[in-house]
């Protein structure tokens, strides 16, 4: 493989990954711009659904990533009762008592999955897992392909609800200016619970593609909360449309690190770490006034 | 004034309690009364942090930076054991002020993340770093006081009776106006003079340097370590838990809270030996919901203890 094959590669590679950090960075991005509320158990959510992907496969045949709609009803109506009594109780009580509550909540479903599941690492192999397609010698995974492609379909799916909609138009107002939204009349309520409701759906979403080209175990998910966090922080907190490129960067910059630093896989796990304290540092006039 | 009384009873009864423990118990009793001190000390030293309105999950990284700076000094420059304490508390100062400078301007929930990925950093760095730090394998020491668990039930013991004096005093001293102040509006407290920056520095440093006092102990205790023990979130999560199950902003409270959940959980661990850990989950979260003040608000709700 030449210099400039292994640059294509790490690259790709690094782009192909980033749907999913978009796909769970965007849930998470969505309840803190929307609900205020910094849920640290949102990568918990793409754990269980990671669970009923491999469940989903290896006792029924059913390809996860077709599943995908009816998942996602279902993580979304979970995240709305989530929402209902659990997010709800605590809303008003401080950002101590959200953080406390949420990392519960995470803690709670890590040792659920631990002792229901087991700690082994849980795969499966679709059809497609080790199939690849190759241009210029460089290698793309058709699992990975396909899940970008998902992923793209999502995001801008999204972002066309969130612009030419009534709902997301609501959605906006309340992220804006939540009281001016309630003279006018919009149900704050609702929209939250919507907006919860699309971030667990989006998580299950991304869970589902880590049963496919990754795995599931019971501290997946909270990998998945910090790197998500890495993304909304050099995004902006709350900044839905920022997530793409930061997702992008991370993905990219995990990939270059992985392939070459020595020992480069190991490091890789700390670039998130970088981007969440620059994006901290740099929005530091901004942030402190949330 | 007879229920002023009552109090200091069970103040010196606990005392004199913690005193006489390990020589009235086995091996066994011992061990665990020796956890439990060293939980008591996290808990106290994650609820100074808490007092300033921090949401710290740094004190992993501390705990685990003090263990492996306290056993790397011991082992590699050859340092006596308070020496090697001393060096930690030097280092866990420096990143202290270090890491307060770029993030304790953040805000509540910004300063929980950076404090979070701070702790992950570091458990990335023991791992890569296996010249220094002997990688995933971990160090070894060798046993503290030549396994003497008497001894080391008394240096635990000293260190949480520092911690406990260093509460009292920031309960008692302008400290405490400070925090209830930034607590209560940190905006209207910085309007009034009180410098929030300055005063969180000072509770995050406090915070830091008895977890990394916790780490170094826990270190030469057990012997051995590795990163993902030093570093794990599981240590740092019990204790938090310990803090607010028992009461945030008291001395008391993460005491209390330790001893309770040290007993739960060595009771679970026998129960289910995997995920045990259920139970800090679900009491975090059944402690937001239903118990604000901890045990020790619903202490203070029985009328003969007031």
């Amino acid at each position: 493989m030449s210099a400039g094959q292994l640059f294509g590669q790490a690259l790709i590679n690094g782009i192909l990954i980033s749907g999913i950090y978009a796909l769970a960075a965007s849930g998470l991005a969505l309840a803190f711009g929307v609900v205020k509320f910094l849920n640290l158990a949102h990568g918990e959510f793409l754990m269980l659904a990671a669970y009923l992907g491999i469940f989903l496969f290896s006792s029924y045949g059913l390809d996860p990533l077709l599943m995908t709609p009816v998942v996602f009803t279902l993580f979304f109506i979970l995240g709305a009762v989530y929402y209902k009594t659990l997010v709800k109780p605590v809303l008003k009580a401080g950002e101590l008592n959200q953080l406390l509550l949420t990392f519960g909540i995470s803690i709670f479903l890590q040792n659920l999955a631990l002792i229901l599941f087991g700690g082994t690492i849980r795969t499966i192999s679709v059809p497609y897992r080790t199939h690849t397609i190759s241009f210029w010698g460089i290698n793309f995974g058709t699992a990975r392909l396909l899940i970008l492609l998902l992923s793209i379909v999502l995001l801008v799916g999204l972002y066309q609800v969130l612009q030419r909609t009534r709902v997301g138009r609501s959605i906006r107002a309340v992220s804006q200016e939540p009281e001016g939204a309630a003279l006018v009349g919009i149900d704050s309520e609702a929209v939250y619970l919507i907006a919860l409701g699309i971030a667990v759906g989006f998580a299950s979403v991304a869970g589902m593609m880590l049963s496919i080209i990754f795995h599931a175990e019971p501290m997946v998910g909270f990998n998945f909360t910090l790197k998500g966090l890495a993304v909304v922080v050099m995004a902006g907190l709350g900044n839905v449309y920022g997530v793409i490129w930061a997702s992008l960067i991370l993905g990219i910059s995990e990939s270059f690190i992985g392939v070459y630093l020595p020992n480069g896989t190991g490091w890789s796990g700390a670039i998130f770490f970088l981007m969440i304290l620059g994006g901290l540092i740099i929005r530091h006039s901004r942030v402190s006034e949330v | 004034m007879k229920n002023f009384k009552l109090k200091y009873v069970i103040v010196a009864a606990a005392i004199i309690l913690a005193g006489i423990f390990p020589f009235i118990t086995g091996e066994y009793y011992r061990h665990l009364g020796i956890l439990t001190l060293m939980y008591a000390v996290l808990a106290l030293s994650w609820d100074f942090a808490a007092r300033a309105e921090l949401v710290s999950f740094a004190h992993t990284g501390f705990f685990g930076l003090g263990a492996y700076t306290s056993a790397l000094t011991f082992l590699k420059l050859g340092f006596p054991l308070y020496l090697s304490f001393a060096a930690a508390v030097l280092l866990t100062i420096v990143v202290a002020i270090a890491l307060g400078y770029l993030t304790l301007r953040l805000s509540g929930i910004y300063f929980a993340i950076a404090t979070l990925a701070f702790s992950e950093v570091l458990l990335v760095v023991a791992l890569q770093l296996p010249n220094v730090t002997g990688g995933a394998m971990g160090i070894s020491v060798p046993s503290l006081f030549g396994g003497m668990r008497v001894y080391s039930y008394c240096l635990i013991l000293g260190i949480l009776a520092l911690a406990v004096v260093v509460s009292i005093y920031l309960e008692r001293s302008h400290y405490h106006l400070a925090f209830s102040a930034m607590r209560t509006s940190p905006g209207a407290a910085s309007v009034l003079g009180v410098n929030t920056v300055r005063y969180r520095l000072a509770s995050f440093t406090l915070s830091a340097i008895f977890s990394c006092l916790a780490g170094a102990f826990y270190v030469h205790y057990t012997t051995t370590t590795i990163p993902y023990e030093a570093f794990s979130l599981t240590i740092g999560v019990a204790s938090m838990v310990m803090a607010v199950l028992g009461g945030l902003y008291s001395t008391a409270g993460p005491v209390l809270g330790a001893i309770v959940l040290k007993i739960i959980e060595e009771y679970m661990r026998v129960t289910i030996p995997y995920g045990y850990m259920i139970i800090y989950g679900l009491i975090l979260v059944a402690g937001i919901l239903f118990l604000p003040k901890g045990l020790v608000g619903v202490q203070k709700k029985w009328k003969f203890l007031k």
